[in-house]
């Protein structure tokens, strides 16, 4: 941070923890964003995929005739293609168990899920290239399809896994089994959560151009994470990794939905690369989006856990499964659901004797992947209803209950039974906050009084949530993978006439990180946020960026803007002292002007230094190279976890099972926060999310293996008219890295499918076993 | 077919087949991309332009079925020389936008809302808006911003 210690006159205002305008604000609200599907280049062709209509089957005949013949289409590509043959996608992990499977760019052989995509015609346009689609005619042979990851399968998904497991690990500490012999209480829950998916507002999307003559591709993509797509297609296509440019503009929203290497993206490389100097663009529409971009959530968890009398959770023994559908996500793999959910299932709860066994199973469904939250949308609703039938079993107040057992400021850095280490111990100051603003006491009051006088039963939710945020080397997302994504890059340059261009590797997809980054920059180099001009998206002007996920690019991004900016500020410093005879440790830069202890006037402004920097190398010191910039990794090594807790209160019409949100309050520690109304839109966003998932979004498949829901008027997302009101509240305890940030990408999606089952339990004094829970649901339950 | 498009005032004779959708023909014949397409069957809203002053539903409807009418997106919302749209300025003073996907077509549903009921209070914003989708913001920061533009939609500028 900047410090004005040296000249305490000079006025100077932090961008840090300020609600300055977005950079972004000006073309987003004025129709000239620059997304992927905006995209138009010379000679550009347009790509359909023709997909499955079964769930599983061997192919046994692809006739393109028709589809070559209709009027427009250029060429129809399926996976027996020599160019695409060869290649698959591969998600690889050092894991023990873990059984590695292929998926190739386009269906070959056979089908694994409906909706998988086993053509692609390319044609003038989009129109067309969907005529040729119809023409592309595809004979299948039906094989039993497996839905259900708790079922035993006929015919498995892939050959490599009889029974369909992909991966399987028990987590274990202390003895449960004892433990349990020795409780209070002992109380058991079987749960299941509802599949649904990220559905972004902007689909997925790519562009890929193949220039021969220089053997360069270029692949305009609205992924959140170009720079491990470089890599990883550098590997699957064959091309030395300098050759590849990915190019990520703006991007209409991506939830970890676009965190992902897809076949789709992989054939379009690879068509591109057999048409040189043709671009071939896809954009997927919605109806491909719910069959194929990848779904999340559908889990199942068997629970037993023991409490002492005075509410003390002694143990919890899980078993778990996650359908992982028909492929290892890439290059996730199959146990970014399961791992996870084992890893965090006990939250910010003390606990010393567990064992949680998972499981990745797969299935004929489209491939599960990240979804904002991972896992844990679901382990919380587990946590808390154990909690919440560990209360009723005791006779406790549930929140009591969660106080008696949560991870406090004294318990930290706390192991939790999984290993990973905890540094926030917040929770219980996110839960008072929370409770207080919410008003508990009136609420119980008006629930009272509605049992007393009538109207629809009112019920009180609560969770309490641990979300794991920039990860370091030591803690990082992914399970044993060939690359650790602790770290981030960062690039600042301050040119010729004392403007600063930042480049990052950080993406965004609304999150706003060409104003963050800025921010950073701004306080951690001497000057004024307009002065400040961010890079992101571009593998070919940023130096590396793990990208979107995890909640890590505020806290590791950020932190390698800071350090970047720092060290700038260091150099500009040294020749600005240099240039002026004064002594270096005298001078200081703000508001991109150096001044000197004491003195009202700056000595130098910053443009006149990098105008000699870069322009009078006869005035530089002996020594000192031209230029002026700097460029800084930063790897936080662990991670910084950050707390949370939620409560709202409900009312049910037991009639229609009907659920009106009445009040919902969430208190989240962000540590230092550099933009209030940016990190208060994450958490609202993040919540509206977890609330859809919790009451709306259900992608459902028939015993057949069809999506049922397969467009927008059956797979429902919250609007406006059901999303509330939300009060939003923090705690602040900074983390211990550059800039003290706490991610808060995800922390919103972990309570809403718990705070919603508790209250509505609550209201009605039944139990809520499988979400999402919606009207049918209630009134089932209300009516056995 | 020979189609004539006013959009945002301005007079194009554009030849679409029948099938083309007035949200095709504005992105691709006319180069229009501030209207964005988020799921092609009409529910999701980010299409929305305003076609005789009333919502459409630019995937919906095709592009012949808007001849010799006036259309208008999102890059009409703000004047000629830049200055912003109330409700522009609003949705970026309240954070009533992330992504930008959705943003057009949350702006033209909230230009037809003011237009109609100049003063609506929350709980009318709520129901007007619920036909456009947002995955980013909750929601709050739309309201809020629709909130805060509503009354100065219709005061005159400056001349």
């Amino acid at each position: 941070m900047t410090t004005s210690t040296n000249a305490p006159h000079t006025p100077h205002t932090p961008a840090s923890g300020a609600p300055v305008r977005r950079k972004e604000d000006a073309r987003l609200l004025t129709g000239r964003g620059r997304y992927v599907s905006d995209l138009v280049l010379p000679r550009m062709r347009h790509v359909a995929f023709v997909r499955s209509p079964l769930a599983h089957a061997r192919i046994t005949g692809v006739d393109v005739g028709e589809a070559l013949a209709t009027e427009g289409v250029h060429a129809v590509f399926t996976g027996e293609h020599p160019r695409i043959a060869p290649v698959a996608l591969r998600a690889r992990s050092a894991l023990p168990g873990y059984v590695e499977t292929d998926q190739p760019p386009l269906a070959r052989g056979k089908v694994r899920f409906a909706g998988e995509a086993v053509a692609a015609v390319v044609a003038d346009d989009r129109y067309l290239a969907e005529d040729g689609a119809e023409g592309v005619l595809v004979d299948y042979e039906p094989l039993a399809p497996t839905v259900c990851a708790w079922e035993e399968p006929t015919d498995p998904v892939h050959e490599e896994a009889p029974d369909n497991l992909l991966l399987s690990r028990t987590f274990r500490a202390g003895d449960v089994d004892a433990a349990l012999a020795g409780a209070a209480v002992v109380v058991d829950r079987e749960l299941t959560t509802n599949r649904h998916g990220g559905n972004p507002i902007e689909c997925r999307a790519g562009v890929a151009r193949y220039e021969a003559a220089d053997r360069r591709l270029t692949f305009w993509s609205g992924t959140q994470v170009p720079w491990i797509v470089r890599t990883q297609l550098a590997e699957l296509l064959d091309l030395p990794e300098a050759s590849i440019r990915v190019i990520v503009p703006d991007v209409g929203g991506g939830f970890g939905v676009k965190a992902v290497l897809y076949p789709e993206d992989v054939a379009l490389c690879l068509m591109a690369m057999t048409m040189p100097g043709t671009p071939l663009k896809w954009v997927e529409d919605r109806v491909e989006h719910l069959l194929a971009a990848t779904h999340a959530r559908d889990h199942r968890y068997v629970l037993r856990a023991g409490f002492a009398a005075d509410g003390e959770l002694l143990a919890v023994k899980a078993d778990v499964w996650c359908n992982t559908g028909a492929y290892s996500v890439h290059p996730w793999t199959a146990g970014i659901e399961p791992l996870m959910a084992g890893g965090l299932l006990t939250g910010p709860y003390k606990l010393a004797d567990y064992e949680c066994t998972v499981r990745g199973v797969a299935t004929n469904t489209s491939p599960s992947g990240p979804y904002r939250g991972v896992a844990r949308p679901s382990t919380v609703f587990a946590m808390e209803a154990l909690l919440d039938s560990g209360a009723r079993a005791l006779g406790m107040d549930p929140i009591a209950l969660r106080r008696r057992n949560l991870i406090l400021p004294a318990d930290v850095p706390y192991r939790m039974p999984s290993r990973l280490v905890d540094d926030s111990g917040a929770y219980e100051a996110c839960l008072d906050k929370a409770v207080e603003t919410f008003d508990l006491g009136r609420w119980r009051a008006e629930q009272t009084r509605r049992r007393r006088e009538g109207g629809w039963p009112v019920g009180i939710g609560v969770a309490v949530y641990n979300e794991l945020t920039g990860l370091g080397r030591a803690a990082s997302a992914g399970p044993r993978m060939a690359f650790r994504t602790g770290h981030d890059a960062c690039t600042v340059r301050v040119q010729p006439d004392g403007g600063v261009t930042v480049f990052s590797g950080v993406t965004s997809q609304g999150q706003g990180l060409e104003t963050t980054m800025a921010q950073v920059v701004a306080d951690a180099l001497g000057v004024a946020y307009e002065a400040v001009e961010v890079r992101i998206g571009d593998t070919d002007e940023s130096l590396w960026g793990f990208g979107a996920f995890s909640s890590r690019q505020a806290v590791i991004g950020g932190g390698a803007a800071h350090l970047a900016g720092e060290e700038v500020r260091g150099k500009a410093l040294a020749l600005a002292a240099a240039l002026t005879e004064a002594p270096v440790e005298e001078l200081d830069l703000r508001g991109g002007q150096v001044y000197m202890a004491g003195q009202q006037k700056p000595v130098i402004s910053l443009a006149e230094v990098g105008r000699v920097a870069y322009l009078q190398s006869d005035r530089l010191p002996d020594g000192v190279e031209p230029g002026l910039e700097s460029t800084r990794f930063y790897d936080p090594i662990r991670g910084a976890f950050a707390a949370g807790a939620q409560v709202a209160a409900l009312a049910v019409d037991p009639a229609t099972g009907e659920i009106h949100i009445l009040d919902w309050v969430c208190v989240e520690d962000a540590g230092r926060i550099v933009h209030p109304v940016i990190v208060d839109g994450q958490i609202a966003g993040s919540i509206a999310q977890g609330i859809g998932g919790a009451m709306f979004e259900h992608l459902v498949y028939d015993d057949a293996g069809n999506l049922s829901t397969g467009t927008l008027l059956d797979y429902l997302m919250p609007t406006a008219a059901e999303i509330p009101e939300l009060r939003i509240g923090h705690v602040s305890t900074p983390a211990a890295n550059p800039t003290g940030v706490r991610g808060v990408g995800e922390g919103g999606t972990l309570a809403p499918n718990a705070v919603v089952a508790g209250a509505v339990a609550d209201a009605l004094g039944i139990e809520i076993d499988d979400l999402p829970v919606t009207p049918s649901r209630v009134w089932e339950l209300v009516h056995p | 077919m020979k189609t004539t498009l006013t959009v945002n005032g301005e007079r194009h004779r554009v030849d679409v087949e029948p099938r083309r959708t007035l949200a095709d023909a504005l992105r691709e014949d006319l180069g229009l991309t501030g209207t964005h397409l988020g799921c092609e069957h009409g529910v999701c809203g980010a299409c929305t332009v305003l076609v005789d002053g009333l919502p459409a539903r630019a995937c919906l409807m095709l592009a012949v079925q808007a001849d010799g009418a006036e259309v208008a997106t999102v890059e009409g919302l703000a004047a000629a020389d830049g200055t912003l749209h109330p409700l522009q300025e609003s949705f970026s003073r309240c954070h009533g936008l992330q992504c930008g996907a959705c943003t057009p077509g949350m702006l033209m549903t909230a230009a037809h809302l003011l237009a109609t009921d100049p003063e609506p209070d929350r709980a009318t914003i709520r129901a007007e808006m619920a036909g456009n989708i947002c995955r980013c913001t909750g929601y709050v920061g739309i309201v809020d911003a629709v909130a805060d533009a509503a009354g100065k939609v219709r005061r005159p500028g400056p001349a």
